[in-house]
């Protein structure tokens, strides 16, 4: 492992901010290594994304706009990483760790014969040796983990946890041919349903509802305009999505999403094991709950005991005037 | 049409998480063992197309695992399948993900399948990459985190959840597909299915029997852990009964911007 390459995550042009955050390590990690750092973006609309990220501090971009990457499930994905990586050397492969980049991670695992360090919030080099740090088993223990000596190592990186930094004095762009290749899964349909992971993983704030909402309607009327005043998302327990009040792409727990952001407002949710391992990392972590002795109050910063319904209206304003 | 599930045992997710400091691996030990919940999910999913296709269908649990928790694959039998395989050596101690899923490709090889259905999700602190690297080990499409799944004349299309929504997929059998946990809740074994899970077969493979040589355990792995430890504690938080609700929100606005996040 010498070079770093990182594996751009895009959909009609657009990125997410892991990839920025990404770029800005693979750097730092390249020159530890004493290698490259290269980025690769693949698909319709990789162009523009390319211009999107050239002002962060890689070597180089290699872009393939291959339409059949968003025709067919990941095949074309595996089979253009796998290439770039054959052709930038032995490398650290960075993949977001989200649904499709864990996917990506356990494809090339096999074709590369490399080990895989999962969830990654910490990289460390020393002498050429790639150790990652990632919590496990919901938070309750960290681990650190060696990528053996080999030709490639590969890492999932938990989205926020690294630091989005431009730099650098421009990359080069590398355009490659498309591959004449042919792929087993074809994408009849592609549907989008609202706010998903993008916006829930990578929110500043995230102001999520439990059982204590009781129905659908106070995560719209009441959570919402709370979120928009701090610019964040909502979320929710699986309470509250068993029930059927919100999407489960809302939901975060053991069995939904894994969130981190600088705060998490917890309003009417008790804090059971389920939902705390999806959100224990927050920074700051505020409850409003009425019940004093809820478990979500024994590792919340602050808990607010009373009536959920008329004290988010009053912060709702209170936020929104502090902020103008 | 054949059907494998692959099912690993865990600790009781319910149940308290210990790590041997001297093995770094997962103390068993006063824990009960039961089937990783996300993989009754799969299980349902193949019980409930074998009642669809019929015919000669059947469904086999596949699952890597010390030998001497072997009885908590009966669950699995008592739900419907109709037989299991279970990998077990001592050889495969402490193998990481590369070494596990090639592990698991040797026997899934050997015992053969159409249709590979595998949990979505483990609960003891995986990569959430087995699925990836099993389906390339064996040379077969992989199709993850399905929620619905039609099976006719070799032709499979699904429906799988994505970050955002969900994708209607096309492909062909031999396949492997990992199933999200919208497919449906696992059922409940019934009296019946308890009692004919104690008559049916588990039959017992070795690193020796799927030739899987020294490409086996810690050695063979692609990653050392090196260290674990509890991360810092949060300190304790502060817990206000406010007089009124404006005095509850000024309360949070005030502790917010204390810490500059307002």
């Amino acid at each position: 492992m010498k070079n770093v390459i990182v594996y751009v995550e895009q959909k009609k042009g657009a990125t997410r901010k892991v990839t920025f955050e990404m770029l800005s390590e693979a750097r730092k990690i390249a020159d530890a290594l004493g290698g490259r750092a290269v980025a690769v973006v693949l698909g319709s609309g990789a162009a523009q994304v390319a211009e999107q990220i050239k002002g962060y501090p890689v070597d180089a971009i290699q872009l393939v706009e291959d339409p059949a990457v968003e025709q067919f499930l990941l095949d074309p994905i595996v089979h253009y990483v796998e290439l770039a990586a054959k052709n930038v050397g032995p490398s650290l492969i960075l993949i977001p760790n989200t649904l499709s980049g864990r996917d990506l991670a356990g494809r090339l695992l096999a074709r590369l014969n490399a080990g895989v360090a999962a969830d990654v919030t910490e990289i460390v080099v020393t002498n050429g040796r790639v150790e990652c740090v990632s919590p496990k088993l919901g938070g309750a223990l960290v681990t650190h983990c060696v990528l053996r000596a080999g030709d490639y190592g590969i890492a999932t990186i938990r989205p926020g946890a690294f630091t989005a930094a431009p730099g650098g004095s421009g990359a080069q762009i590398e355009r490659h041919d498309v591959s004449n290749a042919t792929y087993a899964l074809a994408i009849e349909r592609d549907v989008e349903e609202g706010s998903g992971e993008m916006a829930l993983e990578e929110a500043p704030v995230v102001i999520a509802g439990g059982r204590g909402m009781g129905g659908a309607e106070p995560f719209t009327s009441m959570l919402k305009p709370l979120a928009d005043a701090f610019g964040g998302a909502v979320g929710a327990s699986r309470a509250a999505a068993d029930a059927g009040w919100v999407s489960y792409s809302l939901q975060i727990g053991q069995t939904g999403k894994t969130v981190s952001p600088p705060l998490y407002i917890a309003v009417g949710i008790s804090g059971a094991i389920q939902h705390k391992v999806g959100m224990r990392a927050s920074g700051t972590i505020v409850a409003i709950n009425k019940d004093a002795s809820a478990p979500i109050a024994e590792f919340a910063d602050l808990t607010v005991v009373g009536d959920a319904f008329a004290i988010v209206p009053e912060l709702t304003k209170l936020v929104t005037a502090a902020k103008q | 049409m054949k059907i494998v599930v692959t099912v690993k045992l865990v600790p009781d997710p319910n149940g308290v998480k210990n790590i041997d400091p001297a093995t770094k691996r997962l103390v068993r030990a006063g824990v009960e063992t039961v089937i990783n919940p996300y993989d009754e999910y799969a299980l349902e999913a193949a019980l409930q197309l074998k009642e669809r296709v019929g015919g000669d269908s059947t469904v086999t649990v596949f699952c890597m695992s010390p030998e001497s928790l072997k009885e908590s694959l009966r669950k699995a039998l008592a739900m419907g399948a109709d037989g299991a395989v279970m990998l077990s050596d001592a050889a495969l101690e402490g193998s990481d993900v590369w070494a596990s899923a090639h592990a698991m490709s040797l026997a899934l090889k050997r015992i053969g399948f159409d249709l590979l259905v595998v949990g979505g999700l483990t609960d003891d602190g995986s990569t959430g990459a087995v699925p990836g690297a099993l389906a390339e080990f064996l040379g077969v499409p992989c199709l993850t985190n399905v929620r619905k799944i039609d099976i006719a004349d070799g032709k499979v299309r699904v429906e799988r959840e994505t970050d955002g929504g969900y994708q209607e997929v096309t492909g062909a059998l031999p396949m492997l597909v990992t199933t999200a946990l919208t497919i449906g809740e696992p059922r409940y074994p019934s009296l019946k299915g308890i009692m004919g899970a104690k008559k049916k077969p588990i039959e017992m493979l070795s690193v020796a029997d799927i030739g899987a040589g020294d490409a086996v355990g810690a050695a063979a792995s692609k990653t050392e852990l090196l260290s674990f430890a509890p991360p810092p504690a949060r300190g304790a938080g502060k817990i206000v009964t406010p007089e009124d609700p404006a005095a509850g929100a000024a309360t949070i606005l005030a502790f917010l911007q204390e810490k500059k996040l307002v």
